[in-house]
């Protein structure tokens, strides 16, 4: 199976069910995807598939073959993204960071979708859970990135 | 003085008569054989069980296999399932193969008495002299025995007492084997036994009358295995409906279903997926391909099933309203897994769109997946990678409603909208802590 990841492909031989997260952090060694819940109940292994928000934890490897898939390994090379980590990091979002990677994908995804989101935009899109209570920080990041 | 005497008299007859007819031991084709028999290969009588999922029912969770005690409720009561174990005294060791026959396909047990209907023999009653046999020797000779007193039922005398249930089977229990429809072909012939007889697949998937007997047992009314209500989960037709049945499946997806509890219209849920776990997966490539056949020859309702769905890319939904609250709950809740455009992800998750269980009239099924999750799908040995989550501590009454009312009528999905009336019964009636849970009904 092929599977372009950051702009790079990679051939991997898995079962076709294995979900992508698995294939990320275990066959290509890119732990930078965090493992919540495994269950598409916290945000924790978001990546963007062809720029859209993808849970990789419930995400079957083989219906991602031949998408696009960015990983935070590369959210700077990506415009948007890079702006929300100047945000991320000017706001000083993270506390433990777990969730945070997955924060910074879920808000690339949005500002894709919608440059310059509504407060309730943003409420509605960044559900992602944080056991550290960034939330605030998270919106005024977001606002922050779509400023900039 | 004499007209009385008479009356007595056919009275006391008549009541004879029926006690008689009531109480007695029906024939077997097996009276004359000893129950002294060699034993055959395991797997011959293995593989009818599974065909029959005897297990289904004669074992509780956690119990041992086959030695019954599951309750079923009634309306006059509770009833259990029995132990089939060959223990000699609490279970089935001391019984002939005649004995075996007469409760397996006629409902009666060795002393007379009339088996609740709970027990699908007026399905089972179609199974083959062979397939009997197998089973007897499968319980007799490769079950091993457990000691395990049965459960007197909660039914108060005198509903308790089981001879009117003669005349029940006498009215809604068409006696004899399968007997193969010469106008049809060997495969159709073996699909149509398989899924009238061991498979008693209109114990679910056909609608009750007013005795709980299955309305119809076999093709020749269109409403056999037309969809039925059951235990909180709707059991959808599997009839060529277009939308609500089996319309756009292929003989090959519906084989791949059985075999591995998935294909790209669905997973396995709900009491379909214990159907699976323990029996539909263990059926040959043959007998599942059989299943196909048949089920493909029975033809849909298109006056119940409504105009033909066909995929539609989701509109803007209004601003307000239960679609626009439904569109945001299912953004944040559902759509990382089932898909922002409803159709899932290939044949391991579920897709919304255009899914019978999605569609059907009934909505009990969606409610009851997205209140308590679903089970685990075993394929193989191997239990399932993606699993709905239950989402009755995450979700309000109102948020379920509008968020099922949202997929009920999204992507050309044209069904009713759901109500939080309807959520908060199921959540109580699937709440095991509640006064008043589902008790797996007698069917
Ligand atoms: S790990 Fe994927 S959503 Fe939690
Ligand atoms: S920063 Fe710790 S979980 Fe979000």
């Amino acid at each position: 199976m092929e599977l372009t990841i950051n702009g790079q492909t990679h051939q991997v031989d898995i079962e076709p069910d294995t979900p992508l997260l698995w294939v990320l952090r275990d066959e290509l060694g890119m732990t930078g995807t965090k493992y919540g819940c495994g269950l598409a109940q916290c945000g924790a292994c978001t990546v963007l598939v062809h720029g859209q928000a993808t849970r990789s934890c419930v995400t079957p490897v083989e219906t991602v073959a031949g998408a696009k898939i960015m990983t935070i390994e590369a959210i700077e090379t990506d415009p948007v993204g890079q702006k929300v980590v100047e945000a991320w990091v000017a706001q000083q979002v993270p506390q433990c960071g777990y969730c945070q990677s997955g924060q910074v994908m879920a808000a690339t995804a949005l500002l894709k979708q919608s440059a310059r989101p509504t407060d309730e935009e943003i409420a509605g899109a960044m559900v992602n859970l944080c056991r550290c209570g960034t939330y605030n920080a998270i919106a005024a990041a977001v606002r922050e990135a779509a400023q900039a | 003085m004499k007209k009385l005497a008479a009356f007595v008299v056919l009275a006391v007859l008549a009541v004879g008569a029926g006690y008689w007819f009531a109480t007695r031991i029906p024939a077997s084709p097996f009276d004359s054989v000893g129950s002294a028999t060699a034993p055959l290969p395991v797997e011959r009588g293995e593989y009818a069980a599974r065909l029959a999922d005897c297990v289904a029912c004669h074992s509780t969770e956690g119990g041992k296999a086959f030695t019954g005690g599951l309750a079923m409720g009634t309306p006059l009561g509770t009833i259990f399932s029995t132990n089939i174990t060959p223990d000699r005294e609490t279970g089935i060791g001391g019984y002939t193969l005649a004995q075996f026959d007469n409760a397996v396909r006629r409902g009666v047990a060795p002393d007379g008495r009339r088996l609740y209907p709970a027990m699908p023999h007026p399905s089972y009653a179609k199974m083959s002299d062979d397939d009997v046999r197998a089973l007897y020797d499968y319980f007799l000779h490769h079950v091993p025995a457990v000691r395990q007193e049965n459960r007197p039922t909660t039914i108060a005398w005198p509903l308790n007492m089981r001879w009117p249930l003669a005349f029940w089977n006498l009215a809604f229990a068409d006696a004899g084997s399968y007997r193969p429809a010469p106008a049809h072909d060997e495969i159709w012939n073996r699909g149509a036994y398989l899924v009238q007889g061991p498979g008693h697949c209109g114990s679910c998937h056909t609608p009750r009358g007013l005795a709980l007997q299955e309305v119809a047992l076999d093709e020749r009314d269109p409403r056999f295995l037309s969809g039925a209500l059951l235990d909180g989960w709707y059991a959808p037709s599997l009839r060529n409906d277009h939308n609500t049945g089996l319309g756009r499946w292929s003989e090959e997806d519906v084989a791949t279903f059985l075999k591995d509890g998935r294909n790209q219209h669905g997973v396995v849920f709900g009491s379909m997926m214990e159907a699976f776990n323990n029996s539909t997966q263990f059926m040959t490539d043959g007998d599942l391909a059989a299943i196909a056949r048949y089920l493909k020859s029975l033809p849909g309702d298109a006056a119940r099933d409504g105009a033909p769905w066909s995929y539609q890319a989701a509109a803007a939904p209004a601003p307000a309203g239960p679609m626009a609250s439904g569109a945001r709950i299912y953004a944040a809740r559902c759509g990382f897994c089932h898909g922002s455009d409803g159709r899932g992800r290939n044949e391991w998750i579920s897709p919304l769109a255009g899914a019978s269980s999605v569609l059907a009239l009934e909505n009990a099924s969606v409610i009851n997946i997205t209140l308590n999750g679903s089970g685990r799908v075993v394929a193989a040995g191997v239990p399932d990678a993606y699993r709905m989550p239950a989402l009755r501590d995450q979700l309000s009454d109102g948020e379920i409603a509008d968020v099922l009312t949202f997929i009920r009528g999204s992507w050309g999905n044209r069904a009713a909208s759901v109500t939080a009336e309807e959520v908060r019964t199921l959540r109580e009636l699937t709440n095991a802590a509640s006064s008043d849970p589902i008790v797996l009904q007698m069917r």
